[in-house]
């Protein structure tokens, strides 16, 4: 991209990105707008409802700031998204690594099983992951109280954190994999098979051509699938309150997103909510600065 | 260029504002006819539904549109719907307990004027008072239900034990019925609005009002005293998991397909359950569900006991009905109104288990040992604290995790401090 170098004074390519920019403002801006105003505001139910709406400032980020609450919430984010990332990465690497060497029978059975489960509606697919891990007659309980010595009829998947965000993190898993199956399998297809062959030749092992091959080929992919599912596990939301319909709606089962939501449209402190938004979006441009910052290294490079 | 596109920005920002900036205005009525209802859950039967979309056409020519919404959204749906008056429904329900909150913000219509004419002083007194603001009414009685206990025949008889006179009493034969796969009283550790009934039993209450104030009071002797016997009963007598909240305890009375045998001697439960409660034999006409029929030889009712006899107030369940404050159509929701509660409408409400709005026809509930027991343990029932940000408390999840967390064995007293201001922070608004 970077060999033509780009010409001085000429307006095509401001006028092309045009529509991206004033449709980027139109959807994202005015509410980020309304998110920034409202967080430096006193904005209950009463403002709702067309009261004035006092500033404060940042006596909203104060508060959060010293709430220990919010820190907990965040770091417990924060270890869901980095572990569920990482896990999803993992197995999506290597179900694309499976693709590039069974038969094409196999591939397509393994990409259309895939694509079934990406294109589950969230709402359909929680609802019967609901079900496999129900305490009374779900399947994951009926076939690990099979094995013998392993009690587990009744076992209760969403009363304590751990097992609750467990289950959430293998519901997450189960969707993104697939996507970045796909993604990773896309940029294996880009990897030279003379390089490969030629390495093989040399007497490289699988791991090593893996290792010193094609994962510095595939970087930037595996970079960017990284990123999304970062940013996605991150503002996770609809997996978590559905799984605390059917367990708890304490707070020791919040991530960030439904944290926010109860916050705003449950506890109706629209300003408190519209603070924490901000700090998400703090996070999430803090997570991207790093990736876009080694691009333009590469770029530089 | 740059300053081109920023001039822009601010030009469309401008423009969003101030679009924004005018929706909070309540609009003129503009004497509409299609209005729209909004009803909470599936508690108005099909027939009433259909009654009054009929009655409402026939007396207005217009057409009414009911919406069912969920409970469980509900509270958001209602924040983000009623202040626009593009979308807001005309005619709402709403949770009793949420009616302060609303209408301490304005969300409703004035209809004191039109009180008399809907029941007066023969509306229920205590979903009527908490609908009012300054002495005048915005949120009106809808229904109201109340809680019972539902208990086995067979299970309680085998173990030689009698209906419980006392709270203790009962207590005491709930932790004797249970099993490893028995509940002697199946009740969810953040079961709230369930376990209230223990502290309203001890003459302890959730909150106060102290001059202008709410105040939490999970921290009184009385609440706690409640609280302590609460905590007691679940570790002796419920298997039920310490995250279940309000649910559906029907299941667990039935017996059990796969056992046979039923999964708790003892439940509570909302009147209408008993539809729900009984033998349990194949729908006839689908095949993969099942039919329960009440069997008075195996199943029987009372009323949850007081610490000193008699009946413990119970959570008073129901739901109050307003005009939206932002609807374009008054005078036809008005119309809407007098439909509610016109003495057919009143009479089928009771006939399908639901208590009356207005008292007169109370009996319409019929004379059997459910419509007993409903106007019993209703007599004595209590509401929530009718403090402005009491939906908020509601909405925080605050009160689940705290009585998850006394049911979990936690120490009573540091919790009762700890939520106490939490609760404090949100209860007045």
């Amino acid at each position: 991209m970077s060999t033509i170098a780009p010409r001085r004074g000429i307006r095509a390519p401001y006028v092309l990105i045009v529509p991206a920019v004033v449709i980027l403002l139109a959807g994202m801006g005015y509410p980020l707008i309304w998110q920034f105003v409202t967080s430096m505001q006193e904005y209950g139910l009463a403002q709702q409802f067309g009261k004035p709406a006092p500033f404060v400032g940042f006596d909203n980020f104060v508060t959060l700031a010293t709430d220990p609450v919010l820190w907990t919430v965040v770091a417990r984010s924060l270890a869901f998204c980095v572990l569920t990332a990482a896990v999803t990465l993992a197995v999506g690497t290597l179900l694309a690594l499976l693709m590039t060497v069974v038969t094409k029978t196999a591939r397509l059975i393994l990409q259309i099983a895939l694509l079934l489960a990406w294109s589950m509606p969230v709402v359909a697919a929680m609802t019967v992951w609901i079900w496999l891990f129900d305490r009374r007659r779900g399947v994951v309980n009926y076939l690990l109280d099979m094995i013998p010595g392993v009690e587990m009829n009744r076992f209760d998947w969403l009363s304590t954190p751990l097992t609750f965000f467990a289950v959430a993190s293998i519901i997450v898993i189960w969707m993104s994999v697939p996507f970045v199956a796909f993604s990773i399998y896309a940029g294996l297809t880009q990897v030279s098979d003379e390089v490969l062959e030629a390495a093989q030749l040399d007497g490289a092992t699988g791991f090593q051509r893996f290792r010193h091959i094609i994962a510095p080929l595939i970087r930037p992919v595996i970079a960017i699938v990284l990123l999304l599912q970062l940013i996605w596990d991150l503002r996770v939301f609809t997996q978590i309150t559905m799984l605390q319909d059917a367990g708890s709606k304490s707070g020791d089962y919040d991530l960030l997103g439904t944290y926010i939501y109860k916050l705003g449209t449950s506890s109706q402190d629209f300003g408190m909510a519209s603070a924490v938004s901000i700090l998400v979006l703090a996070i999430t441009i803090a997570l991207s600065w790093f990736y876009i910052r080694s691009l333009l290294k590469e770029d530089e490079a | 260029m740059m300053k081109r596109k920023l001039g822009l920005v601010a030009a469309a920002t401008a423009a969003l504002v101030v679009l924004a900036g005018c929706s909070a205005t309540p609009p003129a009525d503009e004497g509409g006819k299609d209005i729209t209802l909004w009803v909470m859950g599936g508690d108005t039967p099909d027939a009433l539904r259909d009654y009054l979309k009929t009655e409402y056409a026939s007396a207005t020519g217009g057409t009414l549109t009911i919406e069912q919404q969920d409970w469980s959204d509900a509270l958001s749906k209602l924040t983000t719907a009623l202040p626009d008056p593009e979308n807001t429904p005309d005619v709402v329900e709403i949770g009793n307990t949420w009616s302060p909150t609303f209408t301490s913000v304005g969300a409703f219509s004035d209809i004191t004027d039109l009180v008399p004419e809907l029941g007066g002083d023969k509306l229920l007194p205590s979903f009527v008072e908490i609908g009012k603001v300054d002495g005048a009414n915005y949120a009106l009685p809808y229904y109201f239900g109340s809680r019972y206990m539902f208990y086995r025949k067979d299970v309680w008889a085998a173990a030689g034990l009698e209906v419980p006179t006392t709270l203790s009493e009962f207590s005491a034969a709930a932790a004797k019925l249970k099993t490893d796969t028995q509940s002697g009283f199946y009740i969810g550790g953040e079961d709230w609005r369930n376990g209230i009934s223990w502290i309203f039993a001890n003459g302890g209450d959730l909150a106060k009002k102290d001059g202008d104030t709410w105040k939490s009071t999970l921290s009184d002797p009385k609440t706690i005293a409640g609280l302590e016997q609460l905590q007691a009963l679940y570790a002796d007598a419920s298997l039920a998991p310490v995250t279940e909240a309000d649910s559906t305890p029907w299941v667990n009375i039935n017996n059990n397909a796969a056992t046979g045998a039923p999964e708790a001697a003892t439940i509570i439960a909302p009147g209408w359950a008993h539809w729900s409660i009984g033998d349990l034999a194949p729908d006839p006409k689908d095949d993969t569900k099942t039919i329960a029929t009440w069997n008075d030889n195996v199943f029987g009712t009372f009323v949850l006991p007081g610490v000193d006899g008699g009946a413990a107030p119970v959570f008073a369940g129901g739901s109050n009905i307003a005009i939206s404050a932002a609807s374009k159509n008054q005078s036809a929701s008005r119309e809407l109104m007098k439909i509610i509660f016109s003495a057919d409408y009143q009479k089928m409400l009771g006939q399908n288990g639901l208590g009356p709005a207005n008292l007169d026809y109370a009996d319409s509930l019929g004379d059997d040992q459910f419509a007993k027991a409903l106007v019993a343990s209703a007599a004595d029932s209590k509401l929530t604290p009718a403090a402005p940000g009491w939906a908020a408390v509601e909405g925080s999840g605050l009160l689940e995790e705290f009585f998850g967390k006394v049911n979990g064995g936690g120490d009573i007293k540091a919790l009762a401090a700890e939520y106490d201001t939490k609760i404090d922070a949100l209860i007045n608004g």
